[in-house]
């Protein structure tokens, strides 16, 4: 397979299982990208008062998978240069401390995998159907 | 007749997580929500919370027109939390 241009790719996953931070940095790496910007979503001790040991998340998730492959669209019509995309969700139980989420973005110049780390989790907070149980 | 699903707070009080139902093809937001509650009553308390999601495309209780077909999923979306 030629190995060439290096195609922008979103790769989406939801799952029950620990997540990776290598395994989702690992996606987005790129020769052509001097940047990978990474945020990683955990689950803290305490929540509106209460102490916390572990979140339980419940999705719809052909149509979580569908929203996020939107914001992944919309990131690129934004930010032209972004090169990949990783999404990982992870849905059941949480303990504290474990990643919920960890996406990450890798663009030539660092600003643009920043910026679109940021929209990226905070679009997703605001649109995908994923309840806190 | 479509499948509709229920989700977070809905699945409590609907007693139920998915279900087909019988609704004309034609039909408003609203009057699938009226539908709804007919089935299952308990429901109306969260009437103001909550929106559809209709072939996975979010759509407010209101005027909307839905046109649906045979098989279409129809989801109850109460607030998300945790995105």
């Amino acid at each position: 397979m030629e190995e060439g241009k290096d195609v922008p790719k979103d790769f989406i996953k939801l799952k029950s299982e620990k997540l990776s931070v290598d395994e989702v940095s690992e996606l987005v790496v790129s020769p052509y990208c001097g940047a990978v910007s990474l945020f990683i979503g955990t689950t803290r001790n305490n929540f509106e008062g209460k102490k916390v040991i572990h979140l339980e998340y419940e999705a719809y998730p052909s149509m979580a998978e569908t929203e996020i492959k939107k914001i992944c669209r919309d990131v690129r019509q934004k930010w032209p240069s972004v090169k990949h995309i990783a999404v990982h969700r992870r849905l059941g139980v949480v303990p504290v401390t474990e990643a919920s989420v960890i996406i990450a973005v890798s663009s030539p110049h660092r600003a643009e995998a920043l910026e679109a780390v940021i929209y990226c989790i905070n679009t997703l907070k605001a649109s995908a159907p994923i309840w806190k149980k | 007749q479509v499948s509709v699903l229920y989700f977070a707070r809905s699945v409590e009080l609907a007693g139920l997580r998915c279900e087909t139902l019988s609704v004309p093809r034609q039909i408003t937001s609203l009057q699938l929500w009226e539908e709804i509650v007919k089935v299952h009553p308990r429901l109306a308390v969260i009437r103001d919370q909550v929106v559809f999601a209709v072939r996975q495309e979010y759509v407010l209780i209101g005027d909307q027109l839905l046109v649906l077909q045979p098989g279409d999923e129809v989801a109850i979306i109460p607030p998300i939390s945790g995105g």
